[in-house]
């Protein structure tokens, strides 16, 4: 069975790079274009894993992580935070909100699959 | 949780209908207790059902085995699905539980 | 032969060096016995100064050094126990050494004066003959020490033939977190081969008790796989917060680390993290948690980093020696190689002197361009003044010295002394990088060694005293020196019994050097210990004379400028604090004018300047002080005081208006100076007073200023004091 990935970004572009790389490795996945829109996605299915930016119109990421935090079917689901290396004050609020795993804004697709690997395999 | 137990000759056959991630762990947890609790000296854990094991559901798993050597009843899990086969194999734990483990030919497939 | 000379010359050299090295580490081995590393240093001595003089043909030291390395190699390999008696034997060997190598070198081809023979004789029979008795009475320690041997590696050996070990211990909150710890696990299962895995919940017994969602779980993996540390390190990145890592590798890269370790290029001296990271051993993380840690925790805060790796089991015990004898020799290399010049002291003063001369005249010609207003000359002055005044900074660096080799030269005055009176005495060395300038260093050693010698002689009682008092056994003196407002302070203090005022005031009456009736301060009558003539103690010890010397010691220190001061806890131990000025040849001035006289105060002291305005401040003419924003500060009319030959000037009559008040401050002791006028900073260059002017109250030296005019340079300290005795005792606190 395989594994189901979210990915939170307003880029559409970023989408569908990541997207396609996600799909390669085998996991399956929902695409949602800011917090809000996350949100409405999430009602009820298995989802092992949410990779979201931060900066995002509508609903940022790290409001969107406190979200999660209160919703019991994903309460414990792995977050990784699309950061930029120079906001360390954003990165904290989005530790603090939860999501404890990071990759650093601009990334080539194997790194973020890479540290997707390290909290779930495909 | 969906469990289904029944009581044949003094053997308590359950079988875990359902993930053991950290979703359920609070309600399997009162499930296991329960069957502890039971008195019962044999305890039959079929994990057929079991699509998915996280460390939540592996540690209920460690801790029922704990309690049933304090408490003295036997337990034997069967019926190991294919994600807690991955488990075990992957923390080499079989001979820990000590259960017969059927791998199906085709288990890493899919 | 002049070769062979050049030869002898580097041969006395060498040796000088490795007999100090071995009596420092013998020290060392003191407080540590089972220290390996110094064992081993004592052990290259003997080893090295065998070598080189067989290679002269110094066949008497050979033999008695190969005594001394047999004995050493024993105890290297464990088979020899290093304790005090053994130590005292060893260091007897050293000096027993130098006395051969001095021989040698003095009397190239007489034969040894039976004195020293009989002595080597001695020694050889004091090193072997120990030797039986201690083997056969450790005979039963050994063996069971051999059966540990053998337990260590069995547990080595079940960890690993060749795998990485790698401990997991998730914290409660890893799966809360979504940090679910098999994730990690699976993914380290794609860069190589989990051998073993042991799976372990120590924290949790109870199924009924347990919070499902906490973790419990602690893992240790054997891990079997080429990639690197760093790269196993960076699988738990993201549980870092939410779980205890330890990732030790296995003992094929053991060789790998120790040749990559013995390959590191010499040409700089780095820490023991930054090696063991360069070659892999260990990951940057690592060294900054401990570090992080050894900060946090105090008590263990002096312990070497090496040490807290190994306890944490985060390196191997052969990664970190070898490592630690890298640096060794890295350390030794860089000290050989360093660039030193051996400069003549009297070039050096010459040159400090040519400075002062120059300081002169470029103040002069700063003083002709300001009068003739040449602003195009300006400029180049001023850039010249820079100038000038980095190479007065220059020169005066060429003469500092750490203080830490004087300090720690008493460590063999404490032990010696410490033996000889039965007592337990330990030397603690603080601020031994303080800078001072060496003409100071020099004049300060014979005053610090006679009160080192009082401390161990009269303060530190015997160890039954001192436990009777509720210390421990052990008593402390303690050496410090740090910077303070461009001074430099010196303490010796100890936890020693500490001085009986009762005593010393009998003392003092009795010489007649304070009057039945008078009433001082306790601090007051601590320090009549300075007074010529008197002595605290009623049978003076062989070692730390008859009293004689405080009085000397503080007239010493005095001549440098400087100040001694003791305070003391009767039962509790003694503090004796000296000033010093940093260099004895140029200040920065601070420039005052009073009654047409200039006067220069060392900038360092002058702590505000206030301008006055009588209406304001509550000044008491009568008993000499003002109410500076609510503190009592006695203060000193300048004009009055230098020359009170002269009418005194009364207030508001011919006085300029507006006068200031500098107010000047040494250690805790302040007070204010009237001035007419404020001329700013200055670069003094101190000519000292001539004979005649010995005894002038007040004055420490003068100057003289680009004008060719003479300024006179306060003794500020013997001013404040001055002024404090002023005023009233009770306003003093």
């Amino acid at each position: 069975m395989a594994k189901t990935i979210m990915i939170v970004d307003d880029s559409a572009s970023i989408r569908q790079v990541v997207g396609m790389a996600i799909k390669a490795a085998g996991y399956d996945l929902i695409e949602a274009s800011d917090g809000k829109d996350a949100l409405s996605k999430l009602t009820g299915q298995k989802i092992h894993l949410i990779v979201s930016d931060i900066n995002m119109p509508n609903m940022d990421g790290i409001t969107f992580v406190k979200e999660v935090k209160q919703m019991a079917n994903y309460k414990f689901t792995p977050i990784i935070m699309l950061t930029t290396e120079t906001d360390n004050t954003k990165k904290q609020a989005a530790r603090d909100a939860g999501a404890k795993a990071w990759v650093n804004k601009p990334f080539q697709p194997p790194v973020l699959l890479n540290a997707i690997a390290k909290l779930v395999l495909p | 949780m969906t469990v289904q137990s029944e009581q044949i000759d003094g053997v308590l056959q359950v079988s875990v209908q359902e993930d053991m991630t950290i979703y359920n762990a609070a309600s399997i947890k009162d499930t296991f207790l329960n069957w502890c609790n039971s008195g019962v000296p044999e305890l039959e854990v079929d994990l057929s059902a079991v699509e998915e094991l996280d460390s939540t559901g592996l540690q209920l798993l460690l801790s029922l085995k704990a309690e049933s050597q304090k408490r003295a009843f036997s337990l034997r899990l069967l019926g190991h699905s294919q994600a807690v086969i991955e488990v075990f194999e992957l923390l080499k734990l079989s001979m820990y539980f000590g259960d017969p483990v059927v791998i199906p030919a085709d288990w890493k497939k899919s | 032969m002049s070769d062979m000379n050049l030869a002898l010359q580097t041969f006395a050299h060498e040796v000088d060096e490795l007999l100090t090295e071995m009596e420092d580490a013998l020290l060392d081995l003191e407080e540590t016995p089972d220290d390996a590393e110094r064992i081993n240093s004592i052990f290259r001595a003997m080893h090295t100064i065998k070598g080189s003089s067989g290679l002269f043909g110094f066949d008497d030291i050979v033999a008695f050094t190969h005594e001394a390395e047999t004995v050493l190699d024993q105890a290297r390999n464990g088979q020899r126990a290093v304790d005090n008696d053994l130590i005292s034997v060893l260091l007897a060997c050293k000096d027993h050494t130098a006395h051969l190598v001095h021989h040698f070198l003095t009397n190239e081809n007489e034969a040894l004066p039976t004195s020293l023979q009989e002595q080597g004789k001695l020694l050889i029979v004091q090193l072997n003959g120990e030797k039986h008795s201690i083997v056969t009475s450790l005979n039963l320690p050994a063996t069971q020490n051999e059966e540990l041997d053998q337990l260590h590696v069995e547990t080595k050996s079940t960890n690993s033939s060749d795998n990485w070990v790698i401990s997991l211990d998730f914290k409660q909150d890893a799966l809360r977190n979504g940090m679910d710890p098999l994730s990690f696990i699976r993914y380290l299962s794609t860069l190589g081969n989990i051998v073993e895995v042991i799976t372990s919940m120590p924290n949790q017994a109870e199924l009924e008790a347990m919070d499902p969602e906490s973790c419990f779980l602690c893992f240790k993996i054997a891990f079997n796989s080429s990639v690197d540390k760093q790269t196993i390190e960076s699988v738990f990145e993201f549980a870092a917060e939410d779980c205890d890592i330890h990732i030790l590798p296995p003992y094929s890269r053991q060789d790998l680390y120790l040749k990559l370790l013995e390959n590191q290029a010499d040409d700089q001296l780095k820490r023991l993290g930054e090696m063991l990271i360069d070659i892999g051993a260990l990951t940057n993380k690592e060294v900054v948690e401990v570090l992080a840690e050894q900060q946090l925790d105090e008590v263990s805060a002096e312990k070497p980093i090496g040490e807290r790796l190994l306890e944490k089991n985060i390196v191997q015990q052969p990664n970190v020696e070898q490592a630690l004898k890298k640096q060794e020799a890295v350390k030794q290399k860089i000290a050989k190689e360093a660039n030193y010049i051996r400069v003549d002291a009297a070039k050096l003063d010459h040159l400090i002197n040519l400075v002062g001369e120059l300081v002169i005249s470029d103040a002069a010609i700063r003083l002709v361009v300001q009068k003739k207003g040449l602003t195009d000359v300006d400029d180049v002055a001023s850039t010249m003044g820079h100038l000038v005044e980095e190479i007065r900074d220059t020169a005066l660096q060429l003469r500092m010295v750490q203080i830490g080799e004087t300090f720690s030269r008493f460590q063999r005055v404490v032990r010696d002394v410490s033996k000889d009176l039965g007592k337990l005495i330990e030397l603690q060395i603080t601020g031994g990088e303080t800078e001072l300038d060496k003409t100071v260093v020099e004049k300060i050693n014979d005053p610090l060694t006679h009160l080192v010698r009082n401390s161990l002689d009269h303060g530190i009682e015997i160890p039954e005293e001192r436990l009777m008092a509720g210390k421990p056994e052990k008593g402390t003196v303690r050496l410090n020196a740090y910077h303070q407002a461009g001074r430099i302070v010196i303490q010796i203090s100890d936890d020693g019994k500490g001085l009986d005022p009762e005593r010393i005031l009998a003392k003092a009456i009795a010489k007649g050097l304070v009057k039945p009736d008078q009433t001082l301060t306790e601090n007051e009558i601590f320090n009549l210990i300075f007074a010529p003539g008197l002595s605290t103690k009623e049978e003076a010890s062989n070692l730390s004379g008859r009293g004689v010397g405080m009085d000397v010691v503080k007239s010493n220190i005095e001549a440098l400028r400087g100040s001694v001061a003791v305070t003391s806890k009767f039962g509790q131990g003694t503090t004796v604090t000296i000033h010093l000025p940093l260099t004895l040849a140029i200040i920065d001035g601070f420039m005052v004018e009073a009654r047409q006289e200039r006067y220069i105060i060392p900038l360092n002291m002058v702590e505000e300047c206030v301008e006055m305005d009588s209406d304001e401040w509550q000044m008491d003419e009568l008993q000499h002080y003002v109410n500076l924003r609510g503190e009592v500060l006695p203060y000193l009319r300048l004009g009055n005081f230098f020359q009170s030959h002269q009418k005194p000037v009364l207030q508001n009559s011919n006085t300029p208006q507006r006068e200031s008040m500098v107010i000047v401050r040494v250690g805790d002791a302040r007070a204010g100076f009237v001035v007419d006028e404020l001329h700013g900073e200055n670069q003094t260059v101190i000519k000292p007073l001539g004979k005649l002017f010995e005894n002038l109250k007040g004055i420490g030296g003068a100057t003289v200023l680009g004008s060719g005019d003479v300024a006179l340079i306060l003794d500020v300290h013997g001013l404040i004091q001055y002024a404090q005795q002023r005023l009233p005792a009770n306003m003093l606190h």
